[in-house]
């Protein structure tokens, strides 16, 4: 591809080339979603009509708000904001406006702390499969009271020493924080450029592997999961928990309603497309998700333990299906080693590439408004990341990482994005918005979408609120339910609370940095921000 | 498998694949007047 129509805006970075920003973009939707989360919010939501869900939410939800995110990114970068509170601040002015964007810094923020620790767990059990360390451990229980063990849950007989997650985790976020401190164009891109195809090719290879296993006796031919993913049981298209998990997976697996996206697209100009690379992004994510997500974790798992016993895997957690159930089914596979080695590392890459741009929006907070060096806001931020990281080390068995998955990486996600479709739709206006979004576009979206952002797009979302908030946020707030499912134990309450009053600390943190930022820098609410001359 | 269940794959499939190649091949192309 031909590149430099991206153009450095003042002296912020900028992408160096289109195929490192889509590549870029593709990384950060491409997580641990589209490989652990799909197969198991779809297996345990009734395969098929969950599939029909998800496509009306990705049309009707996922793609008018990645849209939206990818303008409201790029208008904040004429004004060299590549973070919500000042994003928000140049479309909408008004004094409230840099505070809601303080949610999402928030948001980003957290989430990113608890994705490295999970996206360690990838790098141990790479490494655990290449050097056969659970092989011999062929059975569902032994395989997940080996992850119990790792994760350092009390009661079960100890496998690794109590420091092993914490070395993975360590290597995790240094790996990160280099990437994240050589900058946008010398580190994200790079990391890109060799890290997507190769997760790409991983997933091929374990596509392949997946449809040529022979079931085991109790299995069932891989065949039959697909079947199960794709065959529409529509009597189940009238529970709404369907069409909730459908909606909370296009958030997830889009990475929208987080703040990463737009911090991305604010390192573009004017004069670039955001339609069209928009649409290129979301649909490498729909093809990494849909086509090879579908059918390597289900499938595989049905060729061991049955569709039946798939479902009740599923249902058992995400983390069960991809850290037990698969070892046990490479463990009876030729070249399993490397099947577990390839599964592993495809997703620490779609963990690390989400997790880099999931900090870059408090970086660029950070080095834009208290004018500090991007090594070391990287770095400093870094400590932060280890130090509440290592709380969830210690904690992962009472609910402490569930606690903080739900308020800001499930829930948090629909508020941010709420609020972002009304500042951006409403408030800034919808015309003036849908200019703004085909400014340099190579397609023009159909008109009818323009009516979906306004209109539908926000209905659902609030729906959404509204439905969750009085079925599940209560209960969860309430100390009802736990975050993670199920009844809350008592002995957990403490761990609970302790999430949430660190969630509202990182909240109330944000908020004072942003009033300072704004007093320090002599922002003027009503008067807008000034625009970089370009 | 189903031809329900066939049927729903292919053209899920084909639409997702269908619009990423689209999507590539149009970006390849480069916008109208750029040469390349």
């Amino acid at each position: 591809v031909s590149v430099s129509t991206l153009r450095v805006i003042d002296a912020r970075e900028a992408w160096s080339s289109r195929i490192g920003l889509i590549l870029a973009m593709a990384g950060n939707a491409v997580g641990l979603g589209n490989f652990l989360r799909f197969p198991t919010q779809a297996a345990a939501n009734g395969g098929g009509s969950f599939m029909i869900a998800y496509f009306v939410a990705l049309v009707l939800l996922g793609l008018p708000l990645m849209w939206i995110e990818w303008g409201l990114g790029r208008h904040g970068g004429r004004f060299r904001k590549g973070h919500m509170p000042g994003m928000f601040a140049a479309v909408w002015w008004h004094p409230a406006a840099k505070y809601l964007g303080a949610i999402g810094l928030v948001i980003p923020m957290i989430v990113m702390i608890y994705y490295t620790y999970i996206a360690s767990w990838t790098l141990a059990f790479a490494f655990f499969s290449a050097t056969g360390d659970y092989w011999g451990r062929g059975t569902q229980e032994a395989m997940v009271a080996y992850l119990r063990s790792f994760q350092g849950v009390d009661g079960v007989e100890r496998v690794h020493s109590p420091g092993t997650p914490v070395v993975f985790f360590l290597l995790t976020l240094g790996l990160i924080l280099w990437v994240l401190s050589r900058g946008v164009s010398r580190g994200i891109e790079r990391m890109v450029r060799i890290g997507m195809p190769a997760l790409f090719l991983f997933a091929l290879v374990l596509v392949v592997a997946v449809l040529l296993q022979d079931p085991a006796p109790e299995g069932d031919s891989p065949i039959a999961g697909l079947q199960f993913i794709y065959e529409p049981d529509f009597s189940r298209l009238g529970d709404a928990r369907v069409w909730l998990a459908a909606a909370g997976q296009v958030f997830f697996t889009l990475s929208v309603g987080m703040g990463s996206l737009q911090a991305y697209a604010s390192y573009l100009s004017r004069k670039d497309d955001i339609i069209l690379n928009g649409l290129a992004t979301a649909s490498v994510n729909e093809t990494a998700e849909v086509v090879l997500g579908s059918t390597i974790a289900i499938p595989a798992a049905v060729t061991f333990f049955g569709v039946s016993g798939a479902i009740a895997i599923a249902q058992s957690g995400a983390f069960n299906l991809g850290f037990a159930t698969l070892p046990v089914v490479f463990q009876g596979m030729a070249g399993g080693r490397v099947l577990g080695l390839l599964w592993f590392g495809l997703l620490f890459i779609a963990g690390i590439t989400s997790a880099v741009a999931m900090l870059t929006p408090v970086t660029a907070f950070f080095r834009e408004e208290f004018g500090l060096r991007r090594e070391a806001v990287t770095w400093a931020l870094g400590v932060i990341v280890l130090g509440f990281g290592l709380l969830h080390v210690a904690w992962l068995e009472h609910g402490f990482l569930d606690e903080w998955d739900y308020w800001a990486g499930t829930f948090g996600l629909v508020v941010l994005a709420a609020i972002e479709v009304v500042i951006f739709m409403w408030l800034f206006g919808s015309k003036r918005a849908w200019l703004s979004m085909h400014e340099g576009a190579e397609i023009q979206l159909p008109a009818p979408f323009r009516l979906v952002m306004t209109w539908i797009t926000p209905a659902y979302l609030f729906l959404i609120l509204g439905w969750w908030g009085v079925t599940a946020a209560l209960p969860i707030l309430q100390l009802r339910t736990a975050a993670g499912g199920g009844p809350l134990d008592p002995a957990a309450v403490p761990y609970v609370l302790a999430a949430r009053v660190i969630l509202l600390g990182f909240l109330i943190a944000f908020l004072i940095l942003v009033r300072i930022a704004w007093k320090r820098n002599g922002y003027v609410d009503r008067a807008g921000l000034e625009e970089a001359a370009t | 498998m189903t031809p329900l269940a066939l049927a729903f794959l292919s053209v899920s499939w084909s639409v997702v694949l269908g619009v990423t190649i689209w999507a590539f091949w149009r970006i390849l192309r480069g916008p109208p007047g750029s040469g390349g």
